[in-house]
């Protein structure tokens, strides 16, 4: 039980990567113009729905976790929560003094997922050896 | 809280791991209890009180507890 379950770790890479290629399928569809104005709302939120099943795959997986793993993994949970909220505020904040670009939202969604990802891996890195 | 998890997992010549599948939880957890890192849960401790065919005070103290 150190590592997720093999089954768990591939149902959620399939999940993901559905996601992925659904936001680029659709991503290049929408540049071809092959999206007609009455699908524009179901096209554009198709690689969510992927989604959706990764997030109660992941259920399932801390469901196989022992309490202690539950523990690690609430406390990652906890420095990503933290991490992202300071980085994202953080930008917005240079963003709103004009330090940095602008991007607005609309393009914030794709890093935000890289941010959620590398602040939960470092968290995952931290609270690890907390209780090694 | 101490605990005599050590003690009795190397009376009976059991690596980490395999109190571990025994108790099925991880490696990692198993390593945190005897290292006082990590107090387990009361399933978890009447699980190992179970395994070990001990009370759980016998096995479980809280740090400071008079004797007896």
């Amino acid at each position: 039980m150190e590592c997720p379950p093999n089954r768990y770790s591939r149902r959620l890479l399939l999940w993901a990567l559905l996601c992925a290629v659904l936001a680029v399928a659709v991503g290049i569809a929408r540049r071809e113009g092959l999206i007609p104005s009455s699908l524009r709302w179901a096209a554009a939120l198709l690689p969510v729905v992927p989604m959706a099943g990764y997030f109660v795959g992941l259920g399932g997986w801390l469901k196989s976790l022992d309490e202690l793993q539950r523990l690690i993994q609430l406390e990652a949970l906890l420095v990503q929560f933290g991490l992202t909220g300071i980085v994202v505020m953080g930008y917005g904040l240079l963003a709103k003094f004009e330090v940095v670009p602008n991007t607005g939202i609309a393009e914030s969604w794709a890093w935000l997922w890289m941010v959620l990802f590398f602040s939960w891996a470092l968290g995952q890195l931290i609270v690890r050896r907390k209780y090694r | 809280m101490t605990n005599r998890l050590r003690v009795l997992r190397a009376e009976r010549a059991w690596s980490q791991a395999d109190l571990a599948q025994r108790l099925q939880v991880s490696r990692q957890t198993v390593n945190a209890i005897e290292t006082g890192k990590y107090d387990p849960s009361l399933p978890l401790a009447f699980a190992i009180a179970r395994l070990f065919q001990q009370p759980i005070e016998a096995i479980f103290s809280p740090n400071g507890a008079p004797d007896g």
